[in-house]
């Protein structure tokens, strides 16, 4: 073990610690995944035959599958819309030396940290107003204002890293800003943009607070029907929904990982 | 193109710049800011013209006092308890070869993706009444010994915890791969104690991440909404959940506004401290 302090400490209970945590963190999202292919009439681990029955249930439901598909139709029009309003300014913040150029990257990267039920209740304040409650279009806008931190925060550090000398020489060479952007910025961020674009997707897939404020009876998202079905009903289709959710979350954290493997090591 | 350029020559043009910035900029005034603020206006301005009068009544009011009391007992126990396991775990990370730790990294970031409503229904199927636990427990009790642990104070925090270990666990880590192990090294040469140089220089070098690893774990909790909702009793609300109590129960629009400010005035401060400590760019780190 080189370099690695060693602290003097009592390893062994450490490491108990340690791992109890692992565990505590990992387990309880991994224990639904079998117990969605056990008996429907009950949430029982180990699950005592195998079925697909929950599955057969959560598919011939159209209020479970409706809302999966307004939950994607969300989530994919979330990320196009953030995709293309965040990029552009992430690339005018970095390359320009605008005035109140501060002020717009903190306005850009607040939703963070505002409470979610605070702009949930503002938005549905202004929704019934203009007349954007319980409509997919008010979703997504609602969705981009927590999406667009995340972009920001990837495609920034993107173009800390990408070379400038690069879009200096295209511009002595007589080429037009419009094509550098598309030719030169724009190849260079391909990695940023995707986890980018996955975050903005996981967080509108994953969104309940607002959604929950701002949606109705005909826009119902999935994580929205999943709340008032573990409050209410605690069915077992849940377990089902859980490993949907799990699995289209851990893939696209794998894809993550495996995107921003390549900067670390070129930084 | 090519606009006579001022500074270096890769720097676009402030107009070009303005009109790049201009549709996200709208977009975010229109329905983030705005709706902010109609969130303020209605707050301070009910049918009789304005008036501080929902925050008069608010801080008058027994239900409002009491979840503002439960709030912060639930924040910051689920935050000690976090920092309790997250700093044996944060060590753990540190002293494995770079290789492994990535690979444990991954372990403790995996739930952070995870959905809220996922991670919930776990718990609950995990320290239920019925749950895992409580079975094992009977097992080995012979059928007398059963804890509740869910939907009540103890589940609440329970899930806090499962949601705020990551972010703590980083926080830490964090503070604890900048320091120097020579230092380390030195000390048990002059013959310091384990026990000494845990309180003397390990503890005292990591409270930079501790402190901003406690900030962060604050503002996460001070607002979770669905985490009391699901896993609480009726006694365990918090602010978020009398926002929505207040929304939809009692469609009072004007307590519900003053208490979202509330407890955005609450995060707001919490975020001033985080980033006294860390800087604007800290900020942005530690939530991503």
């Amino acid at each position: 073990m080189t370099g690695a302090p060693s602290f003097g400490i009592d390893r062994r209970g450490v490491s108990v610690v340690a791992w109890s945590c692992y565990l505590f963190l990992l387990l309880p999202s991994l224990i639904v995944i079998p117990i969605s292919f056990g008996n429907p009439g009950e949430i029982q681990f180990p699950p005592r035959q195998f079925s697909l029955a929950l599955y057969r249930q959560f598919f011939s439901d159209p209020a479970w599958w409706g809302s999966l598909l307004e939950s994607l139709g969300v989530a994919l029009a979330t990320t196009i819309a953030s995709l293309c309003l965040a990029v552009p300014a992430a690339y005018a913040l970095s390359r320009s030396r605008l005035a109140g150029r501060a002020l717009l990257r903190g306005l850009f990267m607040m939703p963070m940290l505002v409470p979610v039920v605070v702009l949930g209740l503002g938005l549905y304040l202004q929704y019934s107003d203009w007349g954007l409650l319980d409509t997919s279009a008010g979703l997504v806008l609602a969705h981009v204002t927590l999406a667009v931190p995340f972009i920001m925060v990837s495609v920034m550090s993107g173009l800390a890293h990408a070379d400038v000398a690069l879009e200096t020489v295209a511009l002595i060479m007589g080429a037009s800003r419009l094509r550098i952007f598309f030719r030169v910025v724009l190849p260079q961020l391909s990695s940023a943009i995707a986890v980018g674009a996955l975050f903005a997707f996981l967080t509108s897939l994953d969104e309940v607070v607002v959604a929950y404020f701002v949606t109705g009876t005909s826009t119902m998202t999935l994580p929205v029907k999943m709340y008032s079905a573990i409050r209410w009903e605690l069915s077992p289709v849940i377990a089902a929904v859980s490993t949907l959710l799990t699995v289209v979350s851990l893939s696209i954290a794998l894809g993550i990982i495996a995107l921003q493997r390549p900067t670390e090591a070129n930084s | 193109m090519a606009a006579p350029q001022m500074s270096s020559s890769s720097d676009l043009n402030p107009k070009a710049a303005a009109l790049l910035l201009a549709p996200l900029t709208i977009v975010m005034l229109l329905v983030f800011v705005y709706p902010l603020l109609t969130t303020a206006w209605t707050s301070i301005h009910p049918d009789t013209g304005l008036s501080l009068a929902a925050y008069v009544e608010l801080f008058h009011s027994t239900l409002f006092l009491k979840t503002l009391r439960t709030t912060f007992e639930i924040s910051i126990s689920g935050t000690l308890v976090s920092l309790l396991i997250g700093f044996p775990v944060a060590m753990h990370l540190t002293v494995q070869p770079p290789r492994r730790r990535t690979g444990y990294l991954i372990l403790v970031m995996l739930p952070f993706w995870t959905s809220i409503l996922v991670k919930s229904f776990a718990l609950t199927v995990v320290f239920g009444n019925q749950g895992l636990v409580n079975q094992f427990l009977g097992l080995v009790s012979g059928g007398t010994l059963n804890i509740p642990m869910m939907f009540n104070r103890t589940g609440v925090i329970i899930g806090m915890i499962n949601f705020l270990l990551p972010f703590m666990i980083l926080s830490i880590l964090g503070s604890l791969l900048a320091q120097d192990a020579m230092l380390i090294r030195a000390a048990e040469t002059m013959g310091a104690g384990s026990f000494r140089i845990f309180w003397r220089i390990i503890l005292p070098l990591s409270m930079p991440g501790v402190v901003a690893g406690v900030l962060i774990n604050m503002t996460l909790s001070i607002g979770m909404y669905i985490t009391p909702a699901l896993l609480g009793g009726r006694q365990d609300m918090m602010v978020a959940n009398l926002v929505d109590f207040y929304t939809r129960q009692t469609l009072d629009w004007t307590a519900a506004s003053a208490t979202a400010m509330v407890l955005f005035a609450i995060s707001a401060c919490l975020v001033a401290m985080l980033g006294r400590i860390r800087g604007a760019q800290g900020l942005s780190g530690a939530a991503a």
